[in-house]
């Protein structure tokens, strides 16, 4: 075998690894933009039970005036948002409102005992669950995405892909904030 | 050792030594059938591949029908059962898999299994004892180990153990017929041969031996899916909850076989019938105390 020969599956085997290190990163990227969707379908799922669930509450606890206008208010937020930092605070506050209300709902067994409220728990419970999995899955991809942007071979190839870190969604949320119990 | 991460690691890394381990078995019987048998010997390994993966393969790609008919499930729509499929399409968004197929088995015992060549062809059925026994977090933690079995391809990773496992036991089941009815016809080989009898003992071990493996790499699957479901959901108490109300019920799956047995989330067998050896499942009472320990600690992401 001549030199020349060498050379060529050299070059040859460097091509097929760039691209493979390329593709990976556009790849990754791109999944995170599809996490992102996800997590506004689900926002949005929700923002549309909200109407139903507030009409459904003020039938019997009207004059739990405070927890129904912050869901109202939070809901028409998160419904303008469109950045990141932007989608992932309206969704703090419109979570933590919702549980608010649901609170206030657990004082009145009228309400709770109604068809329409039982209809609607499984419909919200599920929405929550979709909310909190698509923004899990979405800090996972971006986790992905981080550690490959970072990390030897796929960093060489970041410029060439035009890929970059992304950003993690993080929710303002009271309940995770408060750090746990500490005992003695 | 207590979180997911760290727990699917471990598991994947021992299903693929077990599988290594496989290999060198179909090596070493290929070796002693053509030390000891000669020509023949050898003409059989081909003949004991060719028909191992033909039947193995033809249940692996047809997979989810054939595994609907054996186990007596049917399918259902989002409308026979809203709230199993909102269950399914949470773990969906959890795992970042497509929707499967969801069936429904009529028995009152509980338990579940998932099938399916690849994530666009999977299926996951669960008996209705096991919907009407469990609550939210314990369905969800079920159906998460059951996506989680779709993730780590488990239907592959059963089919290629079930492969290896079924050339091995061909190759010494013809060797030791071919002993039992021609033993001499290798004499004509002199030289450097093995003589016959020192055949049989690897002969009657190594499928032995291939079985176990099979059994061991089904053990590592489940706690690996019991990882993965944990990942999925961040929420071990669930599957565990889950695992507790299994392992209080004492009813077994009516249209059980060991064909199908490695599939379900707990073992559909008599647990007395087989040894830890060969045991599909992992003990539940030890799922539940390492799922246990990753309640302990949720100091992950």
């Amino acid at each position: 075998m001549d030199a020349s020969l060498l050379i060529i599956i050299a070059v040859g085997l460097f091509v097929v690894f760039a691209i493979i290190q390329y593709n990976k990163l556009v790849r990754l990227n791109v999944q995170v933009d599809e996490a992102f969707a996800q997590i506004e379908v689900q926002l949005k799922r929700r923002a549309d039970l909200i109407p139903n669930l507030v009409e459904t509450v003020k039938g019997y606890a009207s004059h739990e005036r405070e927890a129904l206008e912050k869901v109202v208010q939070a809901r028409a937020a998160s419904t303008t948002a469109s950045t990141l930092p932007a989608v992932a605070a309206a969704d703090g506050m419109l979570t933590n409102a919702l549980r608010g209300l649901l609170a206030v709902a657990e004082a009145y067994p009228d309400l709770k005992a109604s068809t329409n409220f039982l209809q609607l728990q499984e419909e919200l419970s599920t929405t929550e669950n979709k909310v909190s999995f698509s923004r899990q899955f979405y800090n996972d991809s971006v986790r992905t995405l981080n550690v490959s942007v970072k990390t030897i071979p796929t960093s060489f190839f970041v410029g060439l892909a035009k890929v970059g870190e992304r950003e993690f969604y993080e929710v303002e949320d009271p309940t995770i904030r408060n750090a746990p119990n500490v005992k003695f | 050792m207590a979180n997911f991460r760290a727990l699917e690691s471990a598991n994947r890394r021992k299903t693929f030594f077990l599988l290594f381990f496989m290999g060198v078995l179909v090596w070493f019987i290929s070796y002693i059938a053509i030390s000891a048998f000669g020509g023949s010997g050898a003409g059989v390994i081909p003949l004991a591949v060719l028909i191992s993966l033909i039947s193995v393969w033809g249940s692996y790609f047809a997979s989810d029908k054939l595994v609907l008919k054996m186990t007596r499930a049917h399918l259902i729509q989002e409308a026979d059962n809203p709230k199993l499929f909102n269950l399914v399409h949470e773990v969906c968004i959890a795992s970042g898999l497509p929707m499967p197929k969801v069936a429904i088995v009529d028995d009152p015992a509980p338990n579940a299994f998932a099938t399916g060549r690849d994530p666009d062809h999977a299926l996951i059925a669960f008996t209705t004892g096991l919907l009407g026994a469990m609550d939210r977090d314990e369905l969800q933690g079920v159906v998460a180990h059951e996506m989680a079995h779709v993730a780590n391809r488990d239907t592959l990773v059963s089919a290629v153990a079930a492969t290896t496992a079924g050339i091995v036991a061909l190759i010494s089941d013809i060797l030791m017929r071919m002993l039992w009815f021609g033993g001499g016809r290798s004499r004509d080989h002199h030289g450097n041969q093995m003589p016959i009898f020192l055949a049989i003992i690897p002969l009657i071990l190594a499928p032995i031996a291939a079985t176990m493996l099979k059994a061991a790499v089904s053990r590592k699957r489940e706690s690996l899916a019991d990882a993965t479901a944990v990942s999925f959901t961040r929420n071990p108490a669930g599957l565990r909850a889950a695992l507790e109300v299994l392992a209080r019920d004492n009813t077994v799956v009516e249209a059980r076989s060991s064909a199908v047995a490695h599939l379900y989330i707990e073992s559909p067998l008599d647990a007395s019938a087989a040894s830890k050896l060969f045991a599909t499942h992992p003990p539940i009472q030890e799922r539940i105390e390492t799922l246990r320990k990753m309640e302990a600690n949720p100091n992950i992401s």
